[in-house]
């Protein structure tokens, strides 16, 4: 797999040393391509550097994050950006999102859970790699398999049922995943039901515990306790804070 | 005349009692309204003397009654000095601007006083009573027109900075004093000038200066410093302690590292004071880090939680186990050297919820079941609290407001040893 190239942007060089150092990258497929600790100098290594994908504080000097990602989006538009802000506040999370990032994180910065934000960034990627190679002829097993399990998401979904399914060895698909999305099965699966009940949240108004069934959740404890990890808060205030506006 | 003059009296001494007795912000503002009342006092004091002397010109010594005249003016432009400086004084505390006409209006002042003190005296003799009279009165009229002036001036040109409800009486005030000169000039008899000044000071002290309005602007004050102390640019609290982390855990200690994240997440959860609901589960993660770090200081406690996990999206008031959990560490804990347990449970009631913190540290000490009771029965009332109380007395404060009266605090004592806070909460109106 190609090693996703990364840029660091933040104007406290400890933060960006803390990045480097104390997150495994090697073993989450990536590299540390460049560092950044303005607006202007982030644009200008952006265009020199051309990495997959940047971190970016909001708050930095000259020019704000927001402002470089918007201008970046224009040149690069297949460039991934993950937000790490310290403003704990969800209007800058809206603009963000608008702006169509990849992940948007709060300081303090878990680095242990940072590969979370790695693994979402790779699922991106490949589901867009999925959609540009769904008209050439000959279907990618894994392709199959994640059509399936999109397909089936409200049940239960496990490598054994998938290996029954597909007639092959479990241990060959968990291999499978690793291998052509870069991220575990269970990372995988955990991610886009998330996905699917934050489209669901967002989109209808049917009950938590409803959408928690929908997205294969059968305990509404366990689907807001995997909420809350993924996404920071409880999947009302989640509903609450981006349909107030 | 001098019923009326003696009834006046008697409403600014009340007045002044218990305005001077009142606690009150030491403002320049609250100091010239002191002055004022005393200053009032003394006046109509003289008004009600030269009232009697002036009606008695023949048995009254006349440098005696030119005396408690010249006095009684005097005081009179005084009082109309205090009022321009206190009116000057509320519009700078509205604007900001430093009041430029001061010097003007001291100046003004010293020569009307001089005006006052030297300037011929007559006394005029009607059937309706005597007045006294000549250029030493007009001084009173002079200074009238003077300060009203300067006061009309501040109050038009700062008139969008200013507060609808100080306009408002700011505006009645010198309606009344206006309204009081002219009868006053018009019928020299009438003597009201008196009633005039105490309707003016009682504008202000009815709407401005009540002992109440002083009393919430102090507790204000207080609050806000206690806000201000915790909140003294929370994000640069985060980013050096976030900073400190790092560099900690780069240097190869992630125990200080994990324990400052705690700490960030304690801050960071504690500082959301404006809004007054949260989640039950916003309001566990503050208590557990909090819990985290002290069980880190005090490693012979023990901390376990029992929550009813379909309750975390339950709205409570904000910061509310924080104060009850401190109360148990420090009243129940501390005097067993931090050892021992306190278990949080949440579960569903009839009509809400109850949270309850159950330590298992001295109990209460003599005396003090009934004390916290007392408290805690009677939480609107005005008392002396120390220390911890105010914690937990505003805690129960606060559930009663924003959940309900049916809701609230209490303790009960544990059998095995220790007591335990029980917290019942609705999701109010």
């Amino acid at each position: 797999m190609k090693k996703i190239r990364v840029l660091l942007v933040d104007d406290e060089i400890v933060i960006r040393e803390g990045f480097k150092k104390l997150f495994d990258w090697e073993a989450h497929d990536c590299e540390v391509v460049g560092e950044a600790a303005d607006g202007m100098e982030a644009l200008t290594k952006i265009d020199a550097l051309l990495p997959d994908l940047v971190i970016m504080d909001i708050n930095i000097p000259i020019m704000n994050g927001l402002k470089v990602i918007q201008m970046s989006r224009i040149k690069h538009p297949d460039m991934a950006f993950v937000i790490v802000s310290g403003y704990d506040d969800f209007s800058y999370c809206r603009e963000a999102l608008r702006l169509q990032i990849t992940d948007y994180i709060l300081k303090p910065v878990d680095y242990e859970e940072f590969g979370a934000c790695i693994d979402h960034l790779k699922i991106a990627i490949f589901e867009k790699q999925k959609m540009e190679q769904a008209d050439e002829e000959g279907e990618h097993t894994i392709v199959g398999i994640v059509r399936y399990m999109q397909e089936h998401l409200n049940e239960e979904i496990s490598l054994n049922i998938l290996a029954e399914e597909f007639h092959l060895s479990a241990q060959y698909i968990s291999q499978l995943f690793k291998n052509e999305i870069g991220v575990n099965f269970l990372s995988y699966l955990t991610n886009i039901r998330i996905e699917q009940a934050k489209k669901l949240l967002l989109s209808t108004d049917y009950a938590v515990a409803e959408i928690a069934e929908k997205s294969g959740y059968g305990d509404y404890r366990v689907f807001t306790k995997a909420f809350k990890k993924a996404e920071g808060v409880t999947p009302s205030q989640y509903r609450r804070t981006f349909l107030e506006e | 005349m001098l019923r009326m003059e003696i009834a006046l009296i008697l409403v600014i001494a009340f007045i002044a009692y218990v305005y001077l007795g009142a606690e009150r912000k030491h403002t320049l503002l609250h100091r010239t309204f002191s002055v004022l009342l005393v200053a009032l006092l003394v006046h109509l004091a003289f008004d009600g003397i030269t009232i009697y002397t002036v009606n008695h010109l023949d048995t009254v010594p006349a440098l005696l009654n030119e005396i408690v005249h010249r006095i009684f003016i005097g005081s009179m432009v005084f009082i109309v000095y205090l009022f321009y400086k206190y009116i000057a004084v509320l519009v700078e505390e509205e604007t900001g601007k430093a009041r430029s006409l001061d010097l003007a209006a001291k100046v003004f002042l010293a020569a009307a006083e001089i005006g006052v003190f030297v300037s011929e005296i007559a006394y005029i003799q009607t059937p309706d009573g005597n007045y006294s009279a000549g250029p030493y009165v007009a001084a009173s009229y002079a200074s009238v027109v003077f300060y009203l002036l300067l006061c009309a001036g501040l109050l038009l040109s700062n008139w969008e900075q200013i507060h609808p409800k100080k306009r408002f009486v700011i505006g009645i005030a010198m309606m009344i004093e206006g309204i009081i000169c002219v009868l006053q000039g018009t019928h020299p008899t009438w003597l009201i000038s008196g009633m005039g000044l105490t309707l003016m000071t009682l504008a202000f002290y009815l709407t401005l200066e009540n002992p109440e309005i002083l009393r919430a602007e102090l507790t204000e004050q207080k609050m806000s410093m206690l806000y201000l102390k915790s909140q003294v640019n929370p994000h640069f609290l985060y980013n050096t302690l976030d900073a400190i982390r790092i560099q900690a855990q780069l240097d190869g200690d992630k125990k200080v590292a994990d324990l400052i994240m705690k700490l960030v997440d304690f801050f960071r959860s504690s500082v959301k004071v404006n809004e007054p609901m949260i989640t039950l589960d916003e309001e566990m993660e503050m208590i557990m880090a909090y819990l985290e770090l002290m069980c880190y200081r005090y490693p012979k406690l023990h901390v376990s939680y029992d929550i009813d996990e379909t309750l975390f999206e339950y709205p409570v008031p904000n910061f509310i186990l924080q104060p009850i959990v401190e109360n148990s560490l420090l009243h129940g804990l501390k005097n067993k050297g931090y050892q021992g347990e306190i278990h949080i449970s949440a579960h569903k009631t009839v009509s809400g919820i109850e949270v309850c913190v159950k330590d298992s540290g001295s109990g209460f000490d003599e005396g003090k079941k009934e004390r916290i009771e007392e408290m805690l029965l009677h939480y609107d009332r005005e008392m002396k609290l120390e220390g911890n109380s105010i914690g937990v007395v505003n805690v129960q404060k606060r559930i009663k407001l924003l959940c309900g009266k049916e809701y609230g605090l209490h303790y009960t004592e544990n059998t095995d040893g220790g007591l335990t806070a029980h917290l019942l909460l609705g999701e109010g109106s």
